[in-house]
C-alpha cells in the first residue's frame, strides 16, 4: 500500500529522445492546470514519477501527494480505501477512517492502475470526480474534497471502453489531459544516459566505483526488448553493482532473461558486438580475485571456522591462514558477513554463494 | 532428425558472439543421452556469475528448443 510516494523528483532523468522531451514539455504545461490527467504507459515506464513531477511543479506542491494503486485492493476494500468509512460501518470498523480522497485534500491524488478498478466501483469514482465530494462507507454526510486527480493506466483504456470493461463516461472525465509514456524499447537512445544514472546512483549508495560495461553487455542492452521498462533497467543496474566485483560488467553479470532475450532478439539495426582489440588482463589479479572470492565463501558458509573452511577448500589450515593474510581478508569482516543480521552490509559479493546471492536478487522487492 | 549435438550447438551459437566479445567462450564438451556438458573458457572461467547465468539461462533455452532435454552440466 502506498501512501507517500517512494519516488523523488529531484533526480528525474529524462533522456534525449524526442518522445521524452515532448513528454516533459507537456508536463511543464499540464502541471500548472487543475484538470484531470491520465498517464498511460506500460508497467515500469515511470507513471508515478511523472505524476509526482506534475504535483511538485504545480501550485499544489506544498499540499499532500497521495498515491494509491487501485490494483491492490479487492472490490469492497477499494471503496473504504478511497472514500474512508465511519465507525461501525462493518465488523472491525472501530473508528472513523478518512479515505485517500480526504487525505489528498488540497493536493493531488494519484490513482494508479485505474484500469483495474471494477466496473461497479467506476460509477462511484465517477460520481466523486464529478461532484468533487465523497461519502464515507456507512456515512450519510457528504464531504467536499478539493483534489487534483491524476490517473495511471497500463492498458489501452479506449480499447477497454470498446470491450465494455471500462466506463466511457469515466474515461472521458479522466481523459482531459492525456500523457502517453513510451516504452523503453521505443526510446533506446536514452539507454546510455539511464544506465549511467542508475549505475552511478547504486555505486554511490554502496560506496563502490561505477562499473564499466563490456561491449557484450552494451550490445545486449541495445537488443533486449525491456518488457519491464525503466524499472527493469533500474533493477538490473542495482544487480550489476551488487555482483560486479572486478570493475567491468561482463555478460555473466546480466540476468539470463536479458542475455537470452538479447540473443533471440530480431531487432533490426542493432549494432553487432564490438570486437575491439583484446584488452590486457592481469592474470595475477584475476587469480587473486578468484582466490579471495572462494576463501570468503568458505569462511562464510562455515561461519568463520578456519579449520572447516580449509577442509572445504582442500588446503591445510596453515596455508589458509597465509592466504587470508595475503588476500587482505579481515576475519572480522568475514564473521560479520556470515551473520545474517549483517548480511546486507556486506560489500563483497563473493561472500555469499552464487546460488544464494542469485536467490537474493530474485527476491528483491520492486 | 537433426542430431542432439547439432541442436545444442545451434542454441549455444546464439549467445557465443556475446561471450566472445567479452573475451570468453563456451565449448560443448560432450553430449550424453539427453544431457550436455559445456565448459566456459577465457574471461568467463572462474566467474561465478557467468557460470550461474549460463547454467540457468542456457538450460532453460535448451529445454525450450529441445523436447525432453535432460540436464546441462557447466564445467
Amino acid at each position: 500500500m502506498r501512501i507517500a510516494s517512494q519516488c523523488s523528483t529531484t533526480h528525474v532523468v529524462t533522456g534525449h529522445s524526442a518522445r521524452m522531451r515532448a513528454v516533459f514539455d507537456l508536463v511543464r504545461i499540464v502541471s500548472q492546470s487543475d484538470s484531470n490527467v491520465i498517464i498511460t504507459g506500460e508497467s515500469g515506464t515511470g507513471k508515478e514519477v511523472i505524476a509526482r513531477l506534475l504535483h511538485d511543479q504545480g501550485p499544489r506542491s506544498r499540499q499532500p501527494f497521495v498515491a494509491v494503486s487501485c490494483a491492490l485492493f479487492s472490490e469492497t476494500l477499494i471503496e473504504t480505501e478511497l472514500f474512508g468509512h465511519e465507525r461501525g460501518a462493518f465488523t472491525g470498523a472501530v473508528k472513523d477512517k478518512p479515505g485517500r480522497f480526504e487525505m489528498a485534500h488540497g493536493g493531488t491524488l494519484f490513482l494508479d492502475d485505474i484500469d483495474d478498478v471494477p466496473l461497479s466501483m467506476q460509477v462511484k469514482l465517477l460520481r466523486a470526480l464529478q461532484n468533487r465530494q465523497v461519502e464515507r462507507v456507512g456515512g450519510v454526510r457528504t464531504i467536499p474534497v478539493d483534489v487534483r486527480i491524476i490517473a495511471g493506466a497500463k492498458h489501452d483504456v479506449p480499447q477497454m471502453v470498446a470491450a465494455g470493461r471500462f466506463r466511457e463516461d469515466l474515461y472521458f472525465r479522466l481523459n482531459v489531459l492525456p500523457i502517453a509514456l513510451p516504452p523503453l524499447r521505443e526510446r533506446r537512445e536514452d539507454l546510455p544516459l539511464l544506465v549511467e544514472h542508475f549505475l552511478t546512483r547504486f555505486a554511490k549508495e554502496r560506496a563502490v566505483p561505477v562499473p564499466e560495461l563490456s561491449p557484450a553487455v552494451q550490445y545486449a542492452f541495445s537488443r533486449y526488448h525491456w518488457p519491464g521498462n525503466v524499472r527493469e533497467l533500474e533493477n538490473l543496474c542495482e544487480r550489476i553493482v551488487q555482483t560486479c566485483g572486478c570493475g567491468t560488467t561482463r555478460f555473466g553479470c546480466l540476468s539470463e532473461s536479458v542475455l537470452f532475450g538479447a540473443a533471440n532478439s530480431r531487432i533490426a539495426g542493432a549494432a553487432p558486438p564490438v570486437f575491439g582489440p583484446p584488452r590486457a588482463v592481469s592474470l595475477d589479479d584475476r587469480l587473486r580475485e578468484v582466490e579471495s572470492g572462494l576463501i570468503r565463501w568458505a569462511l562464510t558458509v562455515t561461519g568463520g571456522n578456519k579449520s572447516k573452511a580449509a577442509e572445504l577448500l582442500n588446503i591445510k589450515r596453515s596455508t589458509l591462514a597465509d592466504r587470508i593474510a595475503r588476500c587482505g581478508i579481515s576475519p572480522a569482516a568475514v564473521t560479520s558477513e556470515g551473520d545474517h543480521e549483517h548480511a546486507e552490509s556486506s560489500t563483497s559479493v563473493s561472500a555469499t554463494t552464487p546460488a544464494s546471492a542469485m536467490q537474493a536478487f530474485m527476491d528483491t522487492p520492486r | 532428425m537433426v542430431p542432439l549435438r547439432e541442436r545444442v550447438e545451434a542454441v549455444i551459437d546464439r549467445i557465443r558472439p556475446m561471450m566472445q566479445a567479452d573475451g570468453g567462450d563456451i565449448e560443448l564438451v560432450e553430449v550424453h543421452g539427453n544431457s550436455a556438458r559445456v565448459r566456459l573458457t577465457g574471461m568467463c572461467a572462474g566467474c561465478p556469475f557467468a557460470h550461474l547465468t549460463i547454467h540457468t539461462g542456457l538450460e532453460r533455452a535448451l529445454r525450450e528448443q529441445i523436447e525432453d532435454f535432460g540436464e546441462l552440466h557447466v564445467l
